[in-house]
C-alpha cells in the first residue's frame, strides 16, 4: 500500500471532521475568489473606462500640464514630433486633443462641462466614440408603446425599471432587458420601431456641431438638434463663447465624464478657445498595452518628444484613482486575510484533534517499524489532501460564477444605481476572469497547510513511543 | 541459541524529585523457542522490561543484546529498523490499523520492508490461515471480535519472521474462549515454527501454558522457573 493510499483512507476514518475541515477551506477559497473577482473586475473596468474613454495609455503633454491642467499649459502640435512618435513600432496613431472647461447652457439650465476637441477622423482609434453613440432610448412614449405590444418574458416588467435609459447596441439592450434569444426576432424590431434614437457622430467637415454625453443631455434637457451655448476662458485669458447644435448623444462609461462631456471637432475647439494649432495633450494610441511594453514605449518616446514636453502613462495621469483603488484593494485584502485566519484556526484545530486522537496509533506504528519520517509523510499527505479537496472544490465552484459574472456583469438598478452614479461610478459590477489572484488563493491555503503540516511533523518527530503507547 | 541477552540492566525514571528504579540489576537471557512469561504485581517492572527488550526504551545501565545487536549502540532510526526486522509486537489493546483490512494489517510490516507483492500475499494468506481467519481477509478491525483482532495482531507480528514475539498482556481484554484460542495458536506456532514468545501477564491461563515463568518484584527477578507445561 502506497503512502498516499494510507493517507486517503485515514482521511475518511472521521468523515464528518474531514468534510467540515475541507468545507471550511472550500468556503474560504470560494468566497475569497468571488469577492476578489468582483473587486478586481470593478477596478479593471474603472481603469479601462478611464483609459479608453478619457486618458488613453500614453499622452504627450506640456511638462506643467499634469500639475495645472489648463489651456495655458498646452503646446503647439509639431508635425515632426508627432511623426517621430507615430514611427514607433508600438504606436498606431497620435491624436491631438484640446481640452478645456466651459459653462454650457440650454434655456435656463447650465452646467460646467469639459469640452474636448478632437479630429473626428482619428477619434475612433482613440476613444471609439462612434460605438458609444446612443442607438436606443427608453423614453416614456417608447415605453408606453412597447408595453402595449405585450413583450414576452420579464422584458415588459423591466421597461419601467429602465425608463429613460439609453443603449448603445442591441447586445446591451438584449442583455439588460432580459430578452430571450428565441424572442429577439420578434422583440428587436419593436425596439427599432419605438425606441430608436436618431443621431450622428461628428464628421471632419462639421462646423458648429457638438456631441454630448447622455448624462449632460438629460440634465440640460438638450436633445439632437437643440443648441447649446458654451462660455469660458480661452488661451491666455481671451474670452471663449460659441453656439453649437447637438448632433449626437454618447454614453461615456464613467458617469462623471458622461455628465460633463462635450465633444467638438478639433478645429471648432481651437477656434472657440482662440488656440490655433494647439493641443493640451496628444493621446498616443498603442497596440501592446502590458506594463512592461508600456514602460518601454514611454522610455523610447521620451527620447524624441523634445524640450518642454513629456510622455505620461495612464498611471501617472490617474494617480488619485489608482490611490483610491489601492486603498480599497488593501481593505479587501485585509477582509480576505481575516477570513483565512479564521480558517487557519479551524485547520489547526483539526490537526490538534487528529494528533491527540491518534497518539497511541502513532506509537504503535513506530513500535512495529514505521520510520517517523514515513509517518510524518503520511500525516502531511492527509493534511495536504484535505486542503486540496477544499481548494479544488472552491476553485471549481467559483469558476462558473466568475465566467458568468464576466459575461453578464451585475448591473444595479434603482436607488443603488443612483448611489453608484453619485459617487461617479457606472452602476455595474463586472467580474475578472481567473488570473494570478486564483493562484494566490492556492498559495495562501498551501501556506496555512504548511504551518499545520510543520506542526504535525514536529509532533511526530517528538513522539515518545512509551508515552504514546500508554495514551 | 540465545536470542536475547540482558546483562545487569537498570532502568530509572526520575519523576520530579523522586527517583523510581523500575528495573534493578536484571540479568537474563532467552533461548530460541522459549515460551516464557514475565509475571509480577503491578509496578514490578514487567512492561518496562519488555519495552527494553523490544528496543522501545533504553536502559539507564547495563547491556541488552538482541540477535547480536547491542541495542544501546543503535541510533533511534536504526532502532526502528531493528524492531521491524527482529521483533514482533502484540499489544494488550490489539492496536490494529483501523483503516486497513485484516490482510492489509498482516501485510503492513512486509509492505514497510518492501516485500514483493506475490510473496507478501502468500505469507499473509498462510498466516491468516494459521490463526484461523482465512475467511476474514477483507474485514476491517471494527468488523472483528476482540479475539479475532488479537489473532490478526499475532499474524502481523509473525509476518516478517522476527526473532521473537513480545506480547504485553495479550489476553487481558479477551474472554476465556478467545484467550484459549489465542494461546492455542501461539503455542502451536511456538512448537511448529520454533517461534520465541515472551509474554508479560497477570493471566493465570497464560502462566499455566508457559514453559518458563520469570517473576519480577520491585524491578528484580525473584524467580526464574522452567515448567513442564507441554500440550
Amino acid at each position: 500500500m502506497k503512502d498516499y493510499q494510507l493517507a486517503w483512507r485515514n482521511l475518511w476514518r472521521n468523515k464528518r471532521r474531514t468534510l467540515i475541515t475541507a468545507a471550511s477551506v472550500f468556503f474560504a477559497v470560494f468566497f475569497a475568489l468571488v469577492m476578489r473577482s468582483f473587486q478586481l473586475g470593478t477596478y479593471n473596468k474603472m481603469y479601462r473606462d478611464v483609459i479608453e474613454s478619457y486618458s488613453g495609455y500614453l499622452q504627450l503633454q506640456n511638462t506643467d500640464y499634469l500639475d495645472e491642467p489648463n489651456i495655458d499649459n498646452g503646446f503647439v502640435v509639431d508635425q515632426d514630433i508627432t511623426g517621430m512618435i507615430e514611427s514607433d513600432p508600438n504606436v498606431t496613431t497620435v491624436i491631438p486633443r484640446l481640452e478645456a472647461f466651459a459653462l454650457a447652457a440650454v434655456g435656463s439650465r447650465t452646467q460646467g462641462v469639459m469640452v474636448i476637441g478632437m479630429d473626428p477622423d482619428k477619434e475612433d482609434k482613440g476613444f471609439n466614440i462612434r460605438n458609444r453613440m446612443v442607438k436606443y432610448k427608453l423614453t416614456p412614449d417608447a415605453v408606453e408603446s412597447l408595453k402595449a405590444e405585450n413583450l414576452p418574458g420579464r422584458t415588459g416588467k423591466l421597461l419601467d425599471v429602465f425608463l429613460n435609459e439609453s443603449f448603445t447596441d442591441e447586445a446591451g439592450l438584449t442583455s439588460i432587458l432580459g430578452i430571450d434569444r428565441s424572442d429577439t426576432m420578434k422583440v428587436l424590431p419593436l425596439f427599432r420601431k419605438y425606441a430608436s434614437f436618431r443621431n450622428a457622430c461628428l464628421a471632419a467637415s462639421d462646423t458648429g456641431f457638438a456631441v454630448i454625453g447622455s448624462g449632460l443631455s438629460e440634465y440640460l434637457h438638450a436633445g439632437v438638434g437643440d443648441t447649446i451655448v458654451l462660455m469660458g476662458q480661452g488661451y491666455h485669458g481671451t474670452s471663449a463663447a460659441g453656439l453649437y447644435v447637438v448632433k449626437g448623444v454618447v454614453i461615456m462609461p464613467q458617469p462623471e465624464i458622461d455628465n460633463r462631456f462635450v465633444y467638438l471637432t478639433l478645429d471648432d475647439a481651437r477656434y472657440l478657445y482662440d488656440a490655433p494649432g494647439m493641443a493640451t495633450s496628444a493621446i498616443i494610441s498603442i497596440t501592446e498595452t502590458g506594463d512592461k511594453e508600456l514602460h518601454n514605449t514611454q522610455e523610447r518616446l521620451t527620447r524624441v518628444c523634445g524640450d518642454g514636453l513629456v510622455i505620461r502613462n495612464w498611471k501617472e495621469m490617474n494617480a488619485l484613482l489608482l490611490n483610491q483603488m489601492e486603498a480599497d484593494n488593501k481593505s479587501g485584502a485585509i477582509m480576505i486575510g481575516i477570513l483565512y485566519l479564521v480558517i487557519a484556526f479551524g485547520v489547526f484545530g483539526t490537526v490538534l484533534m487528529m494528533m491527540a486522537e491518534r497518539r497511541r496509533e502513532f506509537g504503535m506504528l513506530v513500535s512495529i517499524g514505521m520510520q517517523k519520517s514515513k509517518l510524518a509523510k503520511v500525516v502531511s499527505l492527509e493534511m495536504l489532501l484535505i486542503g486540496l479537496l477544499g481548494v479544488v472544490a472552491g476553485v471549481a465552484a467559483s469558476l462558473p460564477i466568475v465566467f458568468y459574472g464576466y459575461a453578464k456583469p451585475l448591473r444595479f438598478t434603482g436607488e443603488l444605481a443612483r448611489m453608484y452614479e453619485d459617487y461617479g461610478f457606472e452602476p455595474v459590477m463586472p467580474m475578472l476572469l481567473p488570473d494570478t489572484y486564483y493562484l494566490w488563493q492556492v498559495v495562501i491555503v498551501l501556506l496555512i497547510l504548511s504551518i499545520a503540516i510543520a506542526f504535525s511533523i514536529r509532533k511526530v518527530f517528538k513522539l515518545n513511543i512509551i508515552n504514546a503507547l500508554r495514551a | 541459541m540465545k536470542v536475547v541477552e540482558i546483562n545487569d540492566v537498570y532502568k530509572t525514571y526520575r519523576d520530579t524529585e523522586v527517583e523510581v528504579r523500575a528495573i534493578n540489576g536484571v540479568t537474563l537471557s532467552f533461548e530460541k523457542g522459549d515460551f516464557a512469561v514475565i509475571v509480577g504485581p503491578s509496578g514490578s517492572g514487567k512492561t518496562t522490561l519488555l519495552n527494553l527488550i523490544g528496543g522501545l526504551d533504553q536502559p539507564t545501565g547495563g547491556e541488552i543484546i538482541v540477535a547480536g545487536h547491542h541495542l544501546s549502540e543503535l541510533r533511534p532510526s536504526e532502532l526502528i529498523d531493528f524492531r521491524m526486522e527482529h521483533v514482533g509486537f502484540v499489544f494488550q489493546s490489539y492496536n490494529l490499523i483501523p483503516v486497513l483490512t485484516a490482510a492489509e494489517n498482516v501485510g503492513f510490516i512486509m509492505n514497510l520492508q518492501k516485500w514483493p507483492k506475490e510473496k507478501r500475499k502468500a505469507r499473509t494468506d498462510e498466516l491468516l490461515e494459521s490463526v484461523g481467519l482465512a475467511d476474514r481477509h477483507n474485514s476491517r478491525p471494527s468488523q472483528l471480535s476482540g479475539g479475532q483482532q488479537q489473532r490478526v495482531a499475532v499474524a502481523r507480528a509473525l509476518a516478517p519472521r522476527p526473532e521473537f514475539i513480545l506480547a504485553d498482556e495479550p489476553t487481558a481484554n479477551l474472554d476465556s474462549k478467545s484467550a484459549e484460542t489465542l494461546l492455542d495458536i501461539m503455542e502451536k506456532l511456538n512448537q511448529e515454527e520454533n517461534m520465541t514468545f515472551i509474554f508479560s501477564t497477570h493471566d493465570a491461563r497464560v502462566m499455566k501454558r508457559a514453559r518458563r515463568v520469570i517473576t519480577l518484584e520491585d524491578g528484580r527477578i525473584i524467580s526464574d522457573e522452567r515448567t513442564n507445561h507441554n500440550s
